[in-house]
């Protein structure tokens, strides 16, 4: 009884100590004066985190606004207000759909990606070498990784949402009928800028900083084996997936729920 | 050999865990010299390079380079001591991203500010110095595991080091390689006016270019002088490890219970 | 270099992509529109019962959209609810003075919007005007029960 207790603590303490080291590695590689070559590198992992991930969110966007279109007609005919498909198609997707989604690919394509690239980087003691060459790695390969994603799954978000309701479009008015002028007008008429589209932003930003910072540091901070590599990336993609899952809740209910 | 020492390892303590790896080592780096390191695998002879080059804190004792207690030192100004100092590492460490012509400008481009032109002429010397001029465009992963040593030693000296650390450079090199990289060693100490330490636990090749050594086992150091004075040495330990023999005072098998009773799986007291 | 280049390139179109979509998502998502706030004037009218009335919400007159409704808030000396129109410029001091504002459910189930109709007076509304004759929102709940009331009745 005794013994677990102590377990308990000591798990505890172990998951205290890890919120803090991650805590000051964010802190340092964020607020740290950006090495010279910050641009180009920047650049480089933006094509790498944005560019290579921008087909699977998009393709993703698609299906999800087309089904979306699909399912909703369905239960609207039989109340008649088959018109609403818009209203609906468009706020599942900017409110929830859009950020969640595109952060669980996010956390898949690019997440572990960057995850098994520090570790490899840590395992071949390149970040060591690279410490005693006098360089940061926390600002030379952290930073930029952790900048990027900041930047690109926002970026990624708003095409999601967009491709979303062009599928909804496709689905809803080509195929199954809707009037294309109640698709948009009640779309218009029901969507808020800053309620809906900004919120949906506000979120994926949120989702892009903890996606992007549990990648980082589990690369950062994993036992330099294979199987520390292959646990490590493991441990992204659920981490980050739970965490996303988690926030939501909670940022909608700040957001959406009337607790103001 | 000179004056004062270069870097002076003083009363170091470090444990891994619950294990202790050094129990008070002392050492002394003489300036402009090549001091080695030597001591069986497993003794924590990369960990002692670790300490010096201020990646890891020791538990008591201190390291102190031209001075400066490295690890006294904020982050900025270890950052900046080790702008003087070169390490190559076991496994090369080049950075996988980078072809070798930019692993070898890496150093260059980020702490001096000269012009394309000169930091091409430079990384070119460094590499014509390890004889890879000519590779300059692979890429890490097309280089054999000698070449790619030779390329971090480039890599290295980049920055004209006044110290840099050798990090076992001979392991699991055929022995061409390893006779290129024992005559690169000495060759550049020579000409650039290098403190060099080299650890490592190949004895001949080490022992052919030192001008000290040093023998760490059992987290002391068991036994220090010149090449030709250490071979007479009457501690059993370092003379086992010297002649290279198989068992001795330093044992073949790792600690374990009476291979009678483990076979027989009887329980044993402890 | 070449590399880098189309790199810096890909970039470049991922980014500019990104912002036009969110021009897309506030221009024909949310029909956001680049309006001066010196477009438009203001009505107020109270209403006795708004139903699911929301900010927002359409005000239309003969079905054409000529504004939106911006605040709802309870007058506390009536107790009834004062809605905050704001309509389109080219119409202030063009309705008359006792125009009818009534609240409507477009179709059945669907949202609520104000719908203006004109009436002949010579005088006109001027910004800040409130408009007198208001017609409540229909509550589904009150029919049901005046119908059921009347079928005892009879």
């Amino acid at each position: 009884m005794m013994g677990q207790l102590r377990g308990l603590g000591r798990r505890g303490c172990d998951v205290l100590e890890a919120l803090g080291r991650s805590g000051l590695f964010l802190g340092q590689s964020m607020l740290g004066v950006p090495s010279r070559e910050g641009w180009s590198l920047w650049v480089r992992q933006m094509h790498f985190v944005g560019v290579l991930s921008l087909a699977i969110v998009l393709v993703s966007g698609l299906f999800i606004g087309m089904v979306l279109a699909l399912q909703g007609y369905t239960i609207l005919v039989d109340f008649g207000a088959e018109q609403a498909l818009g209203q609906m198609v468009a706020l599942s997707l900017l409110r929830e759909l859009s950020p969640v989604v595109a952060a669980l690919l996010f956390a898949g394509r690019a997440g572990s990606a960057l995850t098994a690239e520090i570790g490899l980087m840590k395992a071949t003691e390149q970040l060591t070498s690279m410490e005693m060459i006098g360089v940061d790695p926390l600002r030379r390969v952290v930073a930029p990784r952790l900048w990027a994603g900041f930047v690109a799954l926002p970026l990624l978000t708003v095409g999601f949402s967009v491709i979303g309701v062009y599928g909804g479009y496709l689905v809803g008015v080509e195929w199954l009928g809707v009037f294309e002028g109640s698709y948009w007008s009640n779309m218009q008429a029901s969507v808020g800028f800053v309620e809906d589209i900004g919120n949906g932003l506000v979120k994926s930003l949120v989702f892009a900083l903890v996606v992007t910072w549990i990648a980082v540091f589990q690369g950062y901070d994993l036992v330099p084996t294979s199987e520390g590599i292959s646990r490590a990336t493991t441990r992204t993609v659920v981490y980050s997936s739970l965490a996303v899952l988690g926030l939501d809740f909670v940022l909608t209910a700040l957001m959406f729920g009337g607790f103001s | 050999m000179m004056d004062s020492p270069v870097v002076e390892v003083e009363g170091l303590h470090f444990s891994r865990g619950e294990k202790e790896i050094f129990r008070g080592i002392d050492l002394q780096i003489p300036r402009g010299g090549i001091t080695a390191i030597m001591g069986p695998s497993g003794t924590g002879k990369t960990t002692l390079l670790k300490l010096i080059g201020g990646q890891l804190v020791p538990d008591g004792g201190r390291v102190v380079i031209d001075g400066q207690d490295v690890h006294a030192l904020s982050r900025r100004d270890l950052f900046r001591l080790r702008r003087r100092m070169g390490m190559l590492f076991q496994s090369g460490a080049l950075f996988s991203d980078l072809n070798v012509f930019e692993n070898v400008a890496f150093p260059l481009r980020v702490h001096t500010d000269l012009p394309e032109t000169m930091i091409r002429d430079l990384a070119l010397m460094k590499l014509q110095a390890v004889g890879l001029r000519g590779a300059r465009e692979l890429m890490p992963a097309e280089l054999s595991g000698g070449m790619a040593r030779r390329v971090a030693l480039a890599r290295a000296i980049a920055l004209d080091p006044e110290l840099v650390l050798y990090d076992e450079p001979f392991v699991g090199q055929d022995p061409i390689s390893k006779g290129v990289l024992v005559q690169l060693i000495k060759r550049l100490n020579e000409a650039l006016g290098l403190t060099s330490i080299v650890v490592s636990h190949d004895i001949q090749e080490t022992l052919s270019i030192a001008d000290y050594v040093y023998v760490i086992a059992d987290g002391q150091v068991m036994a220090h002088g010149t090449p030709d004075s250490l071979d007479i040495d009457e501690d059993p330990r370092v003379s086992q490890f010297i002649h290279g023999e198989p068992d001795g005072p330093v044992p073949f098998h790792y600690p374990a219970d009476d291979f009678f009773n483990d076979i027989l799986g009887l329980e044993v007291q402890s | 270099m070449r590399r880098s280049k189309t790199m810096e390139l890909g970039v470049g179109v991922f980014m500019l992509a990104g912002i036009l979509g969110l021009l897309f998502l506030g221009l024909r998502v949310s029909g956001l529109t680049f309006d001066m706030p010196g477009d438009t004037f203001r009505l107020e009218a109270n209403f006795a019962n708004i139903g699911s009335l929301k900010p927002r919400a359409r005000v239309t007159m003969a079905g054409v959209t000529v504004g939106r409704v911006t605040a709802i808030e309870l007058d506390s000396e009536w107790y009834d609810a004062r809605v905050v129109l704001e309509l389109d410029a080219g119409l202030e001091d063009q309705l008359p003075r006792d125009t009818t504002a009534s609240i409507l459910t477009a179709g059945l189930l669907g949202e609520q919007y104000i719908g203006l109709s004109v009436g002949g007076d010579p005088e006109t509304l001027g910004n800040g005007d409130t408009i007198r004759d208001t017609q409540s929102a229909i509550v589904l709940e009150e029919l049901i029960q005046q119908f059921v009331s009347n079928m005892v009745n009879d």
